[in-house]
């Protein structure tokens, strides 16, 4: 079975090699996806194969022995490089149509591809580390790769400013990463994942190294308050590329918070509870700017940081489970974390490639220009209509099913913990139904800005490829499975669980044994809407008429509720901490003449921390500004400074 | 497969598709009472539903399929959600561990769907009450979860039916929870089914609605849909309600759903008064109120928690 995964990997560089070599650019483009489909399609057959088979675990490729120890195939590894694969094949598929526009950069395009490329085994690579120096190699790779895809449109400031932005924030987690392995090193005396373990009898030691390991994949993952890289990274990419930022490589942060949970256990109850209060406040922060948000890029990667705080709600609920050894909390925490973590990368997906046909199509982000695509695209309109229902959270699609097992969990543990425990989930309920409640109103919005409606700016023509319905079409099915039959997924997540190396033995559980009911109530919800629209459909007469609104005459589309007006009065409750600003400038006079209105929406931790510190870093820099000589031995006396500091560190750490 | 054998868990359904009509008619019956008024009859809203579908639907020419499909799928997700709640001691059809997220879930499918057909117009109108139906349904919804909610995580039952029958009012501590909570039930109540002090449901000043203003522009067969989901809900709120000071349900069947008619009774009455004696708040007042009605579920549960310990 191995050669299977090492021919998908062939595969993938393949793709790489025609993307480089292969004449002329659209050729390329088209053989590069053939390529690399296939080869996805290989690691994540070759993913299932492998998690139906544990508990054993096989080594990676045993026809290269000498690999053996560096890589490992375990369940965890396993289910995300499955998220990995699954959530690239829809992706590249949309890249097909994407970078057609951008057939005339040439070279740009060339390197774009080979770096996706790039990418996409790295991620693969990095689930599957066991050796910490492999990790960070394969870490490094991926966080390069991405920012040299980013560059696509390099000559637009913005570009330059997200990508630098992504770049510095990425690095200083790496930084952080680095140090966290080197300490487990220390304590272990092994590089390898297998080996490392430090348990809470430490001290400080223990606190520092778990502290270290959940700051540099939290700041990956973008948790409140290290979001801040995100809605500035995320916007600039090409659009193919943002999906895979969105849905797949922030999520090899939340793959790095549980092995940090596998090296440092068990956690204390606290850190749990610490990771939900923190968790919680992402996601309705994330979901609250999301709403303040025109462009729908920027909001979108405001709904990642919402649905990382959900994924990290499971996680708590799960590392409380650990530290109390509750097994059902366990179960349902870290199977609701998994589990939304798989839906969240279809369903943004889904959004992000949808966004990126409606941003080819108009030429702009902002969703103040848009509207009534539903009368040029339905279908369009359609997917994208079922990935803003399962990011809402509703039913019967999946974004509800994991959010059902948190909850879920909730009031497990309220039961089976007791003391403040219920007044704490009940808060935390509140939270997530309040965070659901925010996504609502932020999902009706771009719906029905978007979409409904009559058209705010003219339009040529509405375009969307075959290939666009393929990339749409198939995360839509995804969620739509997931949501009503859920039973296969579960059976995986169950057995990753199963496999855990959280020092903790489980007991076989069913994380939900209703699951028919679920499936039962769905399927009359779907029977009942079938039955009322075919009897409407046949029953009544219809006629189509100039809409009546009070009798008004002369719409205009101007006169359209727009984004801003729909999402004013939440966003007036919360405005200061929001940093929602408007400049209206109305003049005063007996006859109308021009006025102008625009809001914009700020964002708390950049403007109250990161840009402070990041100015007041840029000014001590420039006092010792007058040292940088073009001479190049003062560069290298520099690099010897810094080498000495570092290994007098090192020395003193190894001998006191 | 014993839920097909449950004909018992029907009845809590048939009765809330076939009462809801008459619970609206007697609410508005009582409010004319109460004003100096003799009103409508009683039957006025099954006459109501059923002048709607003999009418003609007519459909925006600005209109998409979303408006077609929103009324549907509101109306089914409001009916599916009516299976989950139990009357007295029946049993409803649709009972599981869990089944209050799955309920709560389910109305906010209703709306999203309203809300989406209400835009599908492109009219300003339309727009000023969608954007006031998701403001308000951001605060409406942590409510549900602090009354029914707090329930559960006290029972530590998570099935509607189960928590409703863990309530014991023997207690005066717990007495003193559950009038507390029924409060801000109420609170939500009034706000979900766009009663008085919060949206007006009988006037047609659409600068001052929410739920009407949102339905301007349905007509004949999707207006049926929208209002006899609106009766239900008010149904299914009501019934959320009343359930709350059951204590004979379980032991005396008969007992229990005279206490539960009345209790019902009892409530159209209070909304009757309610409506009469207070005016519709600003607008801009809302959120305040609901904030408050979910500061007095956040004490209620604090002072629970503690007089427990």
């Amino acid at each position: 079975m191995d050669a299977v995964f090492l021919f998908g990997c062939g595969f993938i560089i393949a793709g790489a090699v025609i993307a480089a070599t292969v004449r002329p650019l659209g050729r390329a483009l088209t053989l590069f996806v053939a390529a690399v489909v296939p080869g996805l399609v290989m690691n994540a057959g070759f993913s299932i194969e492998r998690i139906v088979s544990l508990p054993s675990v096989y080594p990676l490729i045993p026809s290269i022995p000498w690999c053996e120890p560096f890589f490992r195939a375990d369940g965890l590894a396993l289910y995300f490089l499955l998220v990995v694969t699954t959530v690239a094949v829809p992706t590249i598929i949309s890249a097909h149509s994407y970078l057609q526009q951008h057939l005339g950069r040439g070279a740009a395009v060339r390197a774009f591809l080979v770096s996706f490329s790039l990418l996409l085994l790295a991620t693969q690579l990095v689930v599957l580390a066991n050796h910490a120096i492999v990790f960070l190699v394969f870490w490094e790779l991926m966080t390069l790769a991405a920012y040299l895809g980013m560059l696509l449109e390099k000559e637009k400031e913005e570009v330059q400013k997200g990508s630098f932005i992504y770049f510095t924030t990425t690095h200083m987690a790496t930084f952080i990463l680095y140090v966290f392995f080197f300490m487990l090193h220390a304590h272990a005396g092994s590089w390898f994942f297998t080996d490392f373990h430090i348990a809470p009898d430490l001290g400080l030691l223990f606190y520092g190294v778990c502290g270290l390991g959940f700051l540099g994949f939290g700041i990956k993952a973008g948790f409140m308050p290290f979001h801040f890289w995100l809605p500035w990274a995320h916007p600039i990419a090409p659009t193919v590329l943002s999906a895979f930022l969105s849905g797949v490589i922030i999520k090899t942060g939340i793959y790095g918070i549980f092995r940090v949970i596998e090296f440092c256990s068990p956690l204390p109850a606290w850190i749990g509870i610490l990771i939900m209060v923190v968790s919680v406040f992402s996601a309705i922060f994330g979901v609250w700017y999301a709403l303040a948000q025109h462009d729908i890029k920027k909001l979108l990667a405001y709904h990642s940081i919402e649905n990382i705080g959900i994924i990290g709600i499971g996680i708590g609920t799960g590392v409380i489970g650990i530290s109390y050894s509750v097994q059902s909390l366990i179960w349902l925490g870290f199977g609701g974390a998994l589990f939304h973590t798989f839906n969240h990368a279809i369903f943004k997906t889904l959004l992000f490639i949808g966004s990126g046909v409606i941003y080819q199509n108009f030429g702009t982000r902002d969703i103040e220009r848009m509207g009534g695509i539903v009368h040029r695209a339905p279908w369009f309109t359609a997917l994208f209509l079922v990935g803003t229902l399962a990011i809402s959270g509703l039913p019967p699609l999946n974004g509800f099913m994991s959010e059902f097992l948190i909850f879920k969990g909730f009031f497990e543990s309220a039961s089976a913990l007791g003391k403040y425990f219920p007044l704490f989930m009940l808060v935390m309920a509140v939270g997530l139904a309040f965070v659901g409640g925010l996504a609502l109103a932020c999902f009706t919005k771009i719906d029905s800005v978007m979409f409904l409606g009559t058209e705010r700016s003219s339009l040529g023509a509405f375009t969307v490829t075959a290939a666009d319905y393929a990339a749409m079409g198939f995360p839509a099915l995804l969620c739509i499975l997931f949501g009503i039959y859920p039973q296969p997924v579960l059976g995986i997540i169950t057995s990753v669980i199963a496999n855990n190396r959280w020092g903790i033995a489980l007991q076989p559980y069913t994380i939900f044994a209703q699951w028919n009911m679920l499936t039962l109530v769905f399927v009359s919800v779907l029977a009942a809407i079938g039955c009322v629209f075919a009897a409407k459909t046949i029953g009544a007469r219809r006629r189509a008429a100039p809409a009546w609104a009070c009798g008004y005459r002369r719409q205009t589309p101007k006169m359209q509720y727009t984004a801003s007006s729909f999402a004013d009065e939440i966003n007036s409750i919360a405005a200061a901490t929001l940093h929602l600003r408007t400049h209206t400038s109305a003049p005063e006079t007996i006859f109308p003449k021009r006025s102008k209105f625009d809001s914009h929406a700020g964002d708390f931790s950049e403007e109250t921390f990161v840009a402070p510190l990041y100015h007041a870093i840029v000014d001590r820099a420039g006092a010792i500004e007058s040292l940088s000589r073009t001479d190049i031995r003062y560069y290298i006396l520099f690099m010897l400074i810094v080498v000495l500091v570092y290994g007098g560190v090192a020395i003193v750490w190894t001998y006191f | 497969m014993d839920i097909f054998l449950n004909i018992q868990g029907l009845f809590p359904f048939l009765f809330i598709l076939g009462i809801s009509p008459l619970l609206v008619g007697l609410i508005n019956k009582q409010k004319a009472l109460l004003t100096g008024r003799i009103g409508a009859p009683l039957w006025q809203p099954y006459f109501d539903l059923l002048r709607l579908t003999r009418k003609e639907t007519i459909y925006a020419v600005t209109a998409s399929f979303v408006s077609r499909l929103a009324p549907v799928v509101a109306f089914a997700a409001v009916l599916i959600s009516s299976l989950m709640l139990p009357i007295g001691y029946v049993k409803p059809i649709l009972s599981f561990n869990g089944d209050i997220i799955v309920f709560a879930y389910l109305l906010g499918l209703a709306r999203f769907f309203q809300i989406l057909g209400a835009m599908d117009i492109g009219s300003s109108f339309e727009g000023m009450g969608a954007a006031r139906e998701a403001t308000f349904a951001v605060f409406a919804e942590p409510i549900y979860f602090f009354t029914l909610g707090s329930l559960a995580f006290i029972s530590g039952h998570t099935s509607i039916y189960d928590i409703y029958h863990s309530i014991r009012l023997d207690n005066p501590t717990s007495l003193v929870f559950i009038i507390v909570s029924s409060i801000s039930a109420f609170f939500l109540m009034m706000t979900e089914c766009s009663r008085m002090p919060i949206d007006d449901p009988n006037t047609h000043l659409e600068l001052t609605m929410i739920h009407e203003v949102m339905i301007l522009d349905n007509s004949g067969i999707d207006l049926f849909l929208y209002q006899y989901s609106s009766f239900i809900k008010i149904m299914i709120y009501a019934i959320y309600e009343a359930s709350f000071f059951n204590p004979f349900s379980m032991q005396n069947p008969w007992l229990g759903f005279s206490v539960f008619i009345v209790m019902l009774l009892l409530l159209t009455a209070l909304i009757a008064w309610v409506e009469t004696m207070i005016a519709r708040f600003k607008m801009k007042s809302i959120p305040q109120y609901l904030l408050f009605a979910t500061a007095i579920g956040i004490l209620n549960l604090l002072i629970y928690t503690f007089v427990r310990q």
